[in-house]
């Protein structure tokens, strides 16, 4: 009797505790132990378990298998070997059933951009790369990771004078997992999520800005990429398709689309004005790890080609480093702004 | 410096905001329940006729054909968009609040509540829900639908509470923790669906018959079941204006055990997730609750789907129109005098 009136108190105190976070309008993401890559994960995990054509391309060991088959009209037939527990999704391979059966999922609903919350105020910086990661560089020249810290350093100045609180992953030259990386962005609660970093594209003459926001990509170009920027992840590429293609429905995702598309029109616009030939390679979708595992919607921008000889050498002049901060600045405020909706009477046009 | 209180003064409300219906427990010893349905005199004749400025409930569902009828919750939640939907919610809380004898103002007398809204929902639903409660309450606490039940059940570690309403199927377990976004699932597959799916199955059969979706529901509410049935089920509707009597068994069926699969998936699903050690007392321990929970056969229809995993127990509550706001009313009267402060409507 004891024990569930002590329950009764902790439950009763956290109830009243998101209530508070709610009237104050303070954002608290529930976590019961687990981080969020592993949460994330787990869900990619159980993703996995869905069609037969997905396994099939999958290969290795198959992940838990406890299904439904709809029925149009009849009772409901479950299909799976019996077992006496249904596989969790973080469990060891060894505890998991073998049988698999397809199961029909509907498909994702769409979301209503309105239920998503209405106001920016802290905005995560992430700096690629980092200590041992020096992400890409030229020899005896400019590496990626300084210059990302520059330039994030350089943001964070002028968010912070604009009044947005503002979280960096590293403010310094050192090595920091793209697993750390999301747990500090839930942490802190950050309503977005900007990866800055530098491209390396093998083509020669090219040079351009890009931005990305999680998906998964056909594009064998995009796919290198990814895999490059994953590579400390840990997780194969094959993975992560499964893993994306099970989050498309996610709310963050047309957020972080708009995000993507704000950022990547400012970049383009502010640059070229300093880099006529920049090219304006758009708005992508691609499987970047640190991209999965944060709450908030979440971006990487490439913010110039360091392949490019010309955009190496503007990438060296201070002020150029300045412009693309300037510039990544003004697509966080144009998102900002943007997210600071009608209400309900202005739309109805009786505001 | 807070208002020092004294319990007597104050009157403590569970409701459980339904698509369909919303009921109230209330601390003076009132239950209530309503039909989710709120309607304006269509026009100046209608106004004349009802003497009314607006019609909650039941009264609205009567005299629907005057009224402009608004059903304001869509999928356990209120509608946005429309000041009408926004007025409506307002005008069914405040009903629920009269019904409770709660309404604030007399002799400085305060009103808690604890509202039930589904498991998913997000921060600017509840946000509005606030908006709607001011003025009509002194303090609110929002908290989800299953969770309320199973705080009233006392059901709060390894049980998993589902929650079928009208429009939402609230699944939630619960591991003595307070649940989190992983713990919980809210699907719209519920008692609306069955409707729809009842009504086109109905006409298909029938196609003459004339019935509105509300003959549907009702006949849902009187006949529905799962499973191998019982009794033909006859039903009375127009055809070419005479009362016929139709066999309406089989489409009551397969509209009733549309919602099984979903609903079996999601479960499996959280179970899947519960810690591999405590997924057998999980199992052992489904509550089923709702309104559509009354539908026969379908505490078994899940056990049924247990059986694959190893066997499991539902219990379907034998309150289910009260059992939310019942363990709303329960989190109400257990909160702190100092954790009500901290809540202010």
């Amino acid at each position: 009797m004891a024990k569930i009136e002590r329950v009764k108190s902790r439950l009763l105190r956290e109830a009243v505790a998101e209530n508070v976070d709610l009237i104050e309008g303070r954002w608290r993401r529930r976590s019961h132990g687990r981080g969020a890559m592993a949460r994330a994960l787990a869900r990619g995990a159980w993703l996995l378990a869905l069609p037969v054509g997905l396994l099939a391309s999958a290969g290795g060991n198959v992940p838990p298998a406890v299904t439904a088959v709809t029925a149009s009209a009849g009772p409901t037939v479950l299909t799976s070997s019996p077992t006496l527990q249904v596989p969790h999704p973080t469990a060891p391979a060894f505890e998991q059933p073998a049988a698999v059966a397809p199961v029909v999922y509907p498909p994702p609903q769409p979301v209503d951009p309105q239920a998503l919350p209405l106001a920016v105020h802290t905005v995560v910086i992430d700096p690629g790369h980092g200590g041992t990661n020096r992400g890409t560089g030229i020899p005896g020249g400019l590496v990626e990771k300084n210059i990302t810290l520059d330039i994030g350093e350089r943001l964070a100045a002028l968010l912070r004078e604009a009044g947005f609180r503002v979280v960096m992953t590293r403010n310094r030259d050192e090595s920091v997992s793209l697993e750390q990386r999301a747990e500090i962005a839930n942490h802190a609660a950050g309503d977005i999520f900007l990866s800055v970093h530098v491209n390396w594209i093998p083509t020669r003459g090219t040079r351009g800005v890009e931005t990305y926001y999680l998906g998964p990509t056909d594009d064998p170009e995009l796919t290198r990429l990814a895999a490059r920027e994953n590579q400390e992840s840990g997780y194969s590429l094959a993975d992560m398709r499964k893993i994306l293609d099970g989050i498309y429905a996610d709310v963050r995702q047309d957020e972080s689309r708009r995000l993507a598309g704000e950022i990547e029109h400012n970049l383009f616009g502010a640059l070229r004005k300093v880099n006529p030939h920049l090219d304006d390679r758009g708005v992508k979708r691609a499987p970047f790890v640190v991209l999965v595992a944060t709450d908030m919607p979440a971006v990487l921008a490439e913010v110039s080609c360091l392949s490019n000889p010309k955009e190496a050498k503007l990438l060296g002049d201070e002020d150029y480093r300045q412009y693309i901060a300037f510039a990544l600045y003004d697509g966080i405020q144009a998102y900002a702004d943007s997210t600071q909706r009608p209400t309900i009477a202005e739309r109805s046009g009786k505001g | 410096m807070s208002e020092k209180s004294d319990k007597s003064e104050i009157i403590y409300l569970g409701i459980d905001l339904g698509t369909s219906r919303s009921s109230v427990s209330a601390s003076n010893g009132q239950r209530h329940v309503i039909e989710s349905f709120v309607g304006w005199p269509a026009d100046m004749v209608a106004k004349k006729v009802l003497k009314r400025e607006v019609l909650i409930g039941h009264e609205a569902l009567e005299n629907r054909t005057l009224l402009d009828l608004y059903r304001p919750l869509e999928r356990g939640l209120m509608k946005e968009g429309s000041e009408k939907d926004t007025a409506a919610v307002k005008a069914l809380l405040q009903e629920l609040i009269r019904h409770a004898g709660a309404e604030q103002g007399g002799e400085g007398r305060r009103v808690r509540a604890v509202v039930g809204v589904p498991a998913e929902a997000l921060r600017v639903n509840k946000q509005q829900l606030r908006s709607a409660m001011r003025g009509l309450v002194s303090s609110l606490m929002i908290v989800s639908e299953p969770f309320a039940v199973a705080y009233g059940m006392e059901e709060l570690l390894h049980a998993m509470i589902i929650d079928i309403g009208a429009g939402t199927a609230d699944f939630c377990v619960m591991m003595g923790r307070f649940p989190g976004e992983e713990d919980q699932r809210t699907l719209d597959t519920a008692g609306d669906a069955i409707d729809e799916q009842l009504a086109k199955l109905v006409a298909a059969r029938y196609p003459r018959a004339r019935f509105s979706i509300h003959m549907v529901r009702r006949w849902k509410e009187e006949h529905g079941f799962v499973g191998e049935p019982k009794n033909p089920v006859k039903v009375s509707a127009p055809i070419d204006g005479r009362p016929t009597e139709l066999d309406i068994t089989d489409e009551m069926r397969a509209a009733c055990e549309s919602i099984l699969p979903p609903a079996i998936e999601t479960m499996i699903d959280l179970l899947a997730r519960v810690e591999p050690e405590f997924q057998e007392k999980v199992r052992h321990n489904i509550v089923l609750s709702g309104g559509t929970a009354l539908i026969s056969g379908l505490g078994e229809a899940f056990e049924e789907a247990l059986a694959e995993f190893g066997g499991g127990n539902v219990q379907v509550v034998t309150d289910p129109i009260f059992v939310g706001s019942d363990g709303g009313l329960a989190i109400a009267l257990d909160a702190p005098e100092e954790d009500w402060e901290k809540l202010p409507a």
